[in-house]
């Protein structure tokens, strides 16, 4: 069982000390169910972290954010920042790492394990609740969670309220950390992997098309997925042309040659383009947080076209994104092991 | 942006004008946004179609040129050529749009592909009309080559080259050179002995002021670009001071350790402390480390104790020798097809079962027989020699679907030897057909027939098994349908050439193609066989495809003249067509150092960014798509550009 009171004292110390900068972790929310997530830099803050299952969030996001904040600040303050991890936010901090984003030395990773089960998915756990209103989850035993709710505290099995990606998750455990907290457990195996997208793929062509249709056409290219990705890092994206920088230096050549790739508006063709793209820029680097389809105001299940990628990467080319900083990324590299029946 | 684009289309004759309207598009091109001059000609790259081109330029004061027509690989060089001396417009402002071999060569109703032909023509001009200027960039090159690969094919470019006043790093995995030629004991279809021919030009090799032999080396990395490469090379240690070593055997005799002898594939052993055959060039014994008792620390040291000379030093250590060339050939030679893959012909499971490599060692002067063919299992000569060809060859489903182009004539040849050594004896030849192209090739296989009786049956054979002490062979005659059994005395395969394993290693560190089955890749099936896709770099021999001694001695001539070519200037020039990187949009996430093939990005001072190296760069574009933020781009193939083409075919 994970002890919030180590994790504590664990940041406290740090930030006595002033080893660290920043420690990014969660507290308790003001407002709803889940955490939220907290950037300290007082050790008396340290005792408001927690680490429960309503910790979904990916803090990952944090390191990509104070990067820029930092810059943006000129500060030369250069100690590392800290950051509590899951299996999944560590292998996106591994992601950043194998693309130079920062370095190791930078950041202090402050591994969490999720207990053999996972965090958990609010919108399924208000559908079991029904009229009650959950106000706590804590982490019970390897299969369970504890509710609290306003008629008291309940077990329920966590494969009923889990998050859809911790129920296909391949690596619970931080495969990065500084230290750890909490045990590792044998791998669940609740789904197969890529259980969903499987069996998405076996739908006809026709029935897709019509289901994807209607996703992109409800798309309101809000850009919520785009801005809660940590992968997302780039100052300009080349889907959006407003994100389109115009420093001092650009050259009125420069500013003649942008490609304005996808219109503005969200039609459902421009939408359809934006999720593809982006779908292909997250080929090998998306680690499946699911936090695109947890923000999403109107719901489109973004996990379905990221995992697919991640499903041709793993069966293809035996690529786990996020599992070793030190191997090359999946797109710029080449093994001779590589399947190549398609270069004729 | 630039404002006055010229289009002319060329008819090729009647190459592209039957499938394509030529006259259509160029008057349509002709209303394209900026294109002020259109015009179509029957065959462009003719002298008046030159001069018409660079009239025009001129004339209409073009900033920007496409010329639909054929491949770029043929008239791209001719076009911009007359661009930049005819035209005086700089080169690179001139684009082709390939309307025959991407258009006409592959499609038969007209109306269609006029309409691609138009796609193609505009894209080419919505490309050309972001065109910059560019100069090629000099760069100067190094007048040293290096050879890989001490077979025929190595010696004769390694010479070539040093008789034309080139300096030449010859490396040689093995402690001699010669390759498999040396291994051999006549040669068809002069029946010359092999060693009488080449050990001339091994010894020459040794002594040539021109040329540095690094035999038990392989090439381990090589970096740079045409003109301009560094190789590091390892160098095992031999352990023996080739210049103190006598050659008395001494060593050899008290040598206890005994492993099989590579020259004679097998047939006879050696000691640990060998020279591989009489005539090894360099002219040394050596140390082979691998079958030692132990040399770090000494376990045995006889042969030191022995060595009168005082050759042997067991304190050598391996060696890494950088060098600094202009050019490469690449000569790594071939392998016979593994024989564990040929089960069904007993071969590795009956003594009497060889290879064409292990009969050549048997009629050798020099061989373990001292040149008398006999069976390995009891030394008898044997009176019925069955001889299978395509062992592994033409056979897609199992073995390598290519046919190894020699086999057939050194079978012959084998048959013809044998009769010479065992004239009651009873040669027979399994074949699919004979194939005999060839200077005297055809003549030689009809003699073997005629002269030297040798029992030629069409038809594979199933299997070669033992039935009370005796071999029996299992075959099919197709000519006259019948099954056939012959109780052999001695089984002689004609093994599969495949690519050896040095050219494996060789295409890996040197970043080149290899074809489907695994051979060098060449840069032009017809065109350029002798060159391999990456400058500077040219093959040589059997490392490329099956050939025999002749072809092979052609090939290196060939590449040898190639690289003389190539060497002869004292700067050359690099395409500027070269990526150049957007810092305002690199993230420095090393994607692209990684994806280049060519080792010409790396991350640079003062923010880590990328940084090509203009030089190493060829302009590949694999940067372009692998980086996620469109933060690299080739000139002249710009992203807008692609941009634009993809607009113009998709006719928005
Ligand atoms: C049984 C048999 C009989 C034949 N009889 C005839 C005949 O009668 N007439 C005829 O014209 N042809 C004959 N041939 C064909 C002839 O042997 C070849 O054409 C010729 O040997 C090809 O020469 P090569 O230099 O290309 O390759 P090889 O002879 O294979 O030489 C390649 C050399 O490169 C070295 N090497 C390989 N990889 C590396 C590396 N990575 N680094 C450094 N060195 C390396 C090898 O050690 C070897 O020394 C016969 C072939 C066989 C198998
Ligand atoms: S998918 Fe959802 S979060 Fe992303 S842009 Fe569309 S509406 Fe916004
Ligand atoms: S695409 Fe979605 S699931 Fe993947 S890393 Fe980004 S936010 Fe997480
Ligand atoms: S891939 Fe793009 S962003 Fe990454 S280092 Fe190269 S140019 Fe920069
Ligand atoms: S275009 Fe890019 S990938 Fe290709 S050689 Fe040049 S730098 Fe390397």
């Amino acid at each position: 069982m994970i002890d919030v009171a180590q994790l504590k004292a664990h940041a406290k110390g740090l930030l006595e000390k002033g080893t660290v900068r920043t420690v990014f972790g969660y507290r308790k929310s003001t407002a709803g169910l889940l955490a939220e997530p907290a950037g300290i830099t007082e050790a008396a803050q340290a005792d408001d972290l927690i680490f429960d299952p309503s910790c979904v969030q990916n803090l990952a996001l944090y390191l990509v954010n104070d990067k820029k904040h930092q810059a943006e600040k000129r500060s030369d303050d250069k100690r590392p920042v800290a950051v509590v991890a899951k299996g999944c936010d560590s292998r996106a901090i591994t992601v950043l790492l194998q693309e130079n984003h920062f370095s190791r030395e930078s950041v202090h990773v402050i591994g969490v394990s999720c207990e053999g089960t996972g965090v958990v998915d609010a919108r399924k756990l208000a559908r079991k609740l029904g009229n009650k209103k959950a106000l706590a989850v804590a982490f019970d035993g390897a299969d369970a969670f504890a509710v609290t709710t306003n008629e008291g505290t309940q077990s329920i099995a966590a494969a009923e309220v889990m998050a859809e990606r911790c129920l296909e998750c391949r690596s619970a455990h931080p495969t990065l950390s500084d230290v750890v907290f909490g045990e590792a457990k044998a791998e669940r195996g609740l789904h197969t992997p890529f259980q969903a997208v499987k069996a998405k793929i076996k739908e006809s062509e026709e029935d897709r098309w019509a289901y994807w249709s209607r996703q992109f056409d409800r798309c309101l290219r809000c850009y919520a997925c785009r801005s809660v990705c940590p992968m997302c890092y780039c100052d300009e994206c080349v889907v959006d042309s407003i994100s389109f920088v115009i420093a001092p230096d650009t050259t009125a050549e420069e500013k003649a040659n942008r490609i304005k790739w996808i219109e503005r508006s969200p039609a459902k063709s421009e939408s359809a383009m934006y999720h593809m793209v982006r779908a292909i820029h997250l080929a090998g680097r998306c680690i499946d947080c699911a936090e695109c389809e947890r923000v999403c105001p109107v719901n489109i299940p973004l996990r379905l076209l990221n995992t697919r990628l991640e499903m041709e990467a793993f069966e293809t080319f035996q690529y786990n994104p996020g599992s070793d900083p030190e191997l090359p990324t999946l797109t710029s590299s080449f093994r001779d092991t590589d399947p190549n029946s398609f270069i004729r | 942006m630039t404002k006055r684009t010229g289009v002319f289309v060329c008819h090729c004759g009647n190459n592209i004008a039957a499938t394509v309207d030529v006259v259509r598009v160029a008057e349509e091109l002709g209303r394209e946004e900026g294109v002020v001059y259109s015009k179509d000609y029957v065959y462009m790259c003719s002298d008046p179609g030159q001069s018409t081109m660079a009239k025009a330029i001129k004339e209409n004061k073009l900033d920007g040129v496409v010329v639909s027509c054929c491949s770029p690989t043929l008239h791209e060089k001719t076009f911009r050529d007359v661009t930049e001396e005819g035209g005086g417009l700089n080169s690179f402002r001139c684009e082709i749009a390939n309307i025959r071999e991407q258009c006409a060569w592959v499609h038969s109703d007209k109306p269609k592909a006029t309409e691609k032909a138009l796609k193609i023509t505009k894209a080419a001009v919505k490309r050309v009309q972001h065109n910059q200027s560019l100069t090629p960039i000099g760069v100067p090159v190094t007048r040293k080559v290096l050879v890989i690969g001490g077979g025929i094919a190595g010696i004769q470019a390694s010479l070539d080259l040093a008789n034309a006043g080139f300096e030449v790093i010859l490396v040689e995995k093995n402690p001699t050179v010669g390759g498999h030629m040396i291994q051999l004991s006549e040669t068809f279809p002069t029946l010359d002995c092999s060693q009488c021919i080449l050990s001339p030009k091994m010894v020459e090799i040794s002594k040539h002021k021109n040329i540095k032999l690094l035999t038990q080396a392989e090439v381990k990395e090589i970096s740079g670009f045409v003109g301009n490469f560094k190789a590091k090379i390892h160098q095992k240690a031999v352990y023996v001071d080739p210049e103190t070593c006598k050659i008395c055997d001494d060593c050899a005799k008290v040598c206890p350790t005994v492993v099989s002898n590579e020259y004679d594939v097998g047939l006879t052993s050696r000691r640990a402390i060998f020279i591989p055959f009489a005539q090894a060039i360099p002219a040394t014994y050596t140390l082979d480390e691998s079958a030692c008792l132990g040399l770090n620390p000494v376990v045995c040291g006889k042969c030191a104790e022995v060595c009168e000379a005082g050759a042997i030093n067991y304190d050598m250590r391996p060696k890494v020798i950088t060098e600094e060339i202009g050019a490469i050939i690449v000569a790594t030679g071939f392998d016979l097809y593994g024989k564990e893959n040929l089960g069904e012909y007993g071969m590795g499971r009956y003594a009497d079962v060889l290879d064409g490599l292990q009969f050549e060692r048997l009629c050798s002067a020099s061989g373990p027989t001292g040149g008398h063919v006999l069976r390995p299992s009891d030394h008898k000569e044997p009176k019925n020699v069955v001889f299978i060809q395509c062992a592994g060859s033409r056979d897609p489903e199992t073995h390598c679907a290519y046919c190894s182009k020699i086999c057939c004539m050194y079978t012959a040849k084998h048959a013809t030897l044998y009769k010479h050594h065992v004239p009651d004896g009873q040669a027979y030849v399994f074949y699919i057909d004979i194939r005999s192209g060839g200077k005297g090739y055809e003549e030689f296989v009809q003699r073997s027939m005629e002269r030297d009786e040798v029992m030629y049956l069409r038809g594979r054979v199933s299997k070669v098994y033992e039935k009370s002490g005796k071999m029996i062979v299992l075959g099919v005659d197709t000519i006259s349908g019948k099954n056939v059994e012959i109780e052999a005395d001695m089984v002689v395969l004609a093994l599969a050439m495949q690519p050896s394993q040095g050219t494996a290693d060789a295409a890996k560190t040197l970043k080149i193609g290899r074809d489907k089955d695994g051979f060098l890749a060449e840069a032009h099936p017809k065109l350029r066989p002798v060159e391999s896709v990456t400058g500077g770099i040219f093959l040589a021999g059997a490392a490329q495809a099956p050939k025999d001694i002749p072809e092979t001695v052609c090939q290196a001539s060939a590449a040898a003249s190639k690289v003389i070519q190539l060497l002869s200037k004292d700067e050359l020039m690099h395409s500027p067509t070269v990526a150049k990187v957007r810092l305002s949009h690199c993230t420095g996430c090393e994607m692209c150092v990684q994806a280049c093939p060519y080792g010409a990005i790396d991350l640079g001072a003062p923010s880590n960014k990328a940084r090509v190296n203009d030089v190493l760069c060829e302009g590949c574009g694999t940067c372009q798509a692998v980086c996620l933020r469109a933060a690299i781009d080739v000139k002249n193939v710009a992203q807008v550009q692609i941009h634009d083409m993809i607009n113009a075919c998709l006719g928005v």
